[in-house]
């Protein structure tokens, strides 16, 4: 209903004395939502077979503790190592050399093709098409050579699959960042005497930050789970840790919730590390709450 | 004045595929001059500064920074073009302010003024501090050393452009239509501040549509037309008889569209 005030009523109302307007629904979902979960809470709870003390003897399992550590450590050098080489193979992509772009664009195409799975193979099996080893001047003298097989363990083949299978998302991923900045700001920068080296360190990635940061996230995490692939090549990973257990004590629930936990418990702090990095390289922004980001 | 000129540019060429950008443009600015570029939309005002800054290569031709060669380096008998480190060096002498302003937007008013300083010219950070604070007294902005770009007005990032491009004092400044992203009421700061940078005697190419504004401060014009110096000479000449018809056309649409613009603007 619509109130037409006369001429004579005008100024007689004060909005902040206004009542809240009733929201029937936020009530109805509000309870929806509350029954749904207490549900779930009494699932959880109440249900033996998630044999809850089991979980509680089995989470800081040493070899359940060792096998996260190899998943966090192979995630960890796998996002470094795979996001410098992504940088870099972003740039070759947009050099004006035609070669490079070639080959990066031909790397990047290659890599994210082919299955993770597929590559940590690979790599393992590396000794099959090279027995050895050797740096030198290309059909030249060599002045090292080492056997591929002392070389090639599990975990530098995990290491050289998961880098090189992120560093071509990655890649992608800081293109669409680079492209994001107004050229103009190269060109300020430039304009100012900084080299290409410092416009592209100082001025344009910090800037294409902001748009690589959030997809780079997602890709960490999908990272994260994916070093329980490595389980193949007999890398005893967080996944394959808690499968050892209940390939013997059959008590598969609850060991698999082990294993959930510690994910999401590396997941939060990666989400944790990624608000900090939004803020850090959001800064001179206005965040989609209006305050200014300093 | 005589002496070498600050710029010299002679006979550049530079083209976009088929189109030629600019088609032959030859220009001298001695020490102290202002010059203004005036001319239609598309006739190449900002590619000459771009080329002159070196953010565009240039076809054919040559220019010359206080005698020495911009670009390239004599190599037996011909010449070759410079590393990019050797570019950079040669572009730290030239400041340029952009018409979109183009501050860092990821710094802080404090830190777009002497980053530059510290990372290109080695300058302590003390010492560049204090020209930042000195050059943002100087544009009226003191009371804006923290904030960031994006928490300013067009006509303050102007002002902040054009301290920033002053603080490696330059040999010349370039300014490519430093007021035409602005709101009307915001032209006058800005045009204030060069007005004091011109009465104290520094080399500036300006391109502008603010006629009034150019036939004020300049010493010359340039008027361009398609890629070409259609006429130069003494800011004096433009009102004279001497303005080709082109010009005239020019002047007298310009003048008329702004006047309007005036009348009707926020302008008091
Ligand atoms: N990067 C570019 N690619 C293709 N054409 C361009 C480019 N830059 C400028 N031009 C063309 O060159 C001509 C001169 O442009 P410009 O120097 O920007 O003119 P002005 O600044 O006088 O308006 C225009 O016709 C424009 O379309
Ligand atoms: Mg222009």
């Amino acid at each position: 209903m619509t109130t037409t005030a006369t001429p004579h009523d005008l100024g007689h109302v004060d909005v902040a004395t206004a009542r809240p307007r009733p929201r029937p629904w936020r009530w109805l979902l509000g309870a929806l939502i509350a029954v749904g979960l207490a549900q779930v809470a009494w699932f959880v709870t109440h249900n033996p077979r998630f044999e809850w003390p089991v979980v509680a003897e089995y989470l800081f399992d040493p070899n359940v503790l060792a096998g996260l550590g190899t998943s966090v450590l192979l995630t960890v050098v796998a996002m470094l190592a795979g996001s410098v080489l992504g940088v870099l193979l972003a740039l070759g992509q947009l050099a004006d050399f035609g070669p490079v772009r070639w080959v990066c664009t031909l790397y990047i195409g290659l890599f994210r093709g082919i299955p993770p799975l597929v590559q940590l193979l690979f790599w393992f099996n590396l000794a099959y098409l090279l027995p050895r080893l050797s740096i030198g001047v290309p059909f030249g003298p060599t002045f090292g050579s080492w056997s591929t097989n002392d070389l090639i363990t599990p975990l530098t083949a995990a290491l050289i699959g998961l880098t090189l299978h992120e560093a071509a998302y990655m890649a992608e991923i800081v293109r669409a960042g680079i492209l994001s900045v107004d050229p103009g700001q190269r060109d300020a920068a430039m304009a100012m005497g900084f080299t290409g080296g410092q416009t592209f360190l100082r001025v344009v990635l910090p800037q294409a930050m902001r748009v690589i940061i959030p997809p780079s996230g997602s890709q960490f995490i999908s990272l994260l789970k994916g070093t329980s692939l490595v389980s193949v090549i007999a890398m005893t990973d967080l996944l394959h840790a808690v499968q050892t257990v209940y390939n013997q004590t059959y008590q598969i629930v609850p060991m698999l919730i082990v294993a959930c936990f510690w994910y999401l418990v590396v997941v939060t702090a990666l989400s944790f590390l990624q608000q900090r990095l939004e803020r850090r390289f959001g800064r001179g922004q206005r965040s989609t709450r209006g305050e200014w980001l300093a | 004045m005589t002496g070498v000129p600050v710029l010299s540019v002679r006979n550049i060429r530079r083209s976009f595929g088929e189109h030629a950008a600019l088609d032959g443009v030859s220009l001298d600015v001695a020490q102290g001059e202002v010059v203004a570029v005036i001319g239609p939309s598309g006739s190449g005002k900002s590619t000459l500064v771009r080329c002159v800054h070196q953010l565009e290569p240039i076809d054919s031709g040559a220019m010359y920074l206080d005698g020495e060669l911009l670009g390239h380096e004599h190599a037996g008998d011909r010449v070759r073009p410079l590393p990019p480190r050797r570019v950079a060096e040669q572009r730290r002498r030239m400041g340029m302010v952009f018409q979109q302003f183009q501050l860092f937007p990821h710094w802080t008013v404090t830190r777009n003024i002497t980053e530059a300083q510290v990372r290109v010219h080695g300058r302590d950070r003390a010492q560049a501090h204090e020209r930042a604070v000195e050059l943002l007294a100087k544009v009226g902005l003191a009371d804006k050393a923290d904030a960031y770009s994006r928490q300013l007005s067009g006509g303050q990032q102007q002002r902040v452009a054009i301290a920033r491009a002053l603080a490696t004092r330059p040999r010349i400044m370039l300014l490519d239509e430093p007021t035409s992203a602005l709101d009307p009421e915001l032209v006058d700061e800005v045009l204030t501040v060069i007005r004091d940078l011109a009465a104290a005697g520094l080399t500036m190419i300006i391109v502008t549509h603010e006629i009034a504004f150019a036939l004020e401060v300049a010493d010359r014009f340039v008027f361009m037309d398609r890629g070409r110096v259609v006429e130069q000479g003494p800011v004096a000449d433009v009102l004279g008889d001497g303005r080709s018809d082109r010009l005239r056309a020019f002047l007298s649409r310009y003048t008329q569209q702004r006047g309007s613009a005036r009348e009707e603007g926020a302008r008091v």
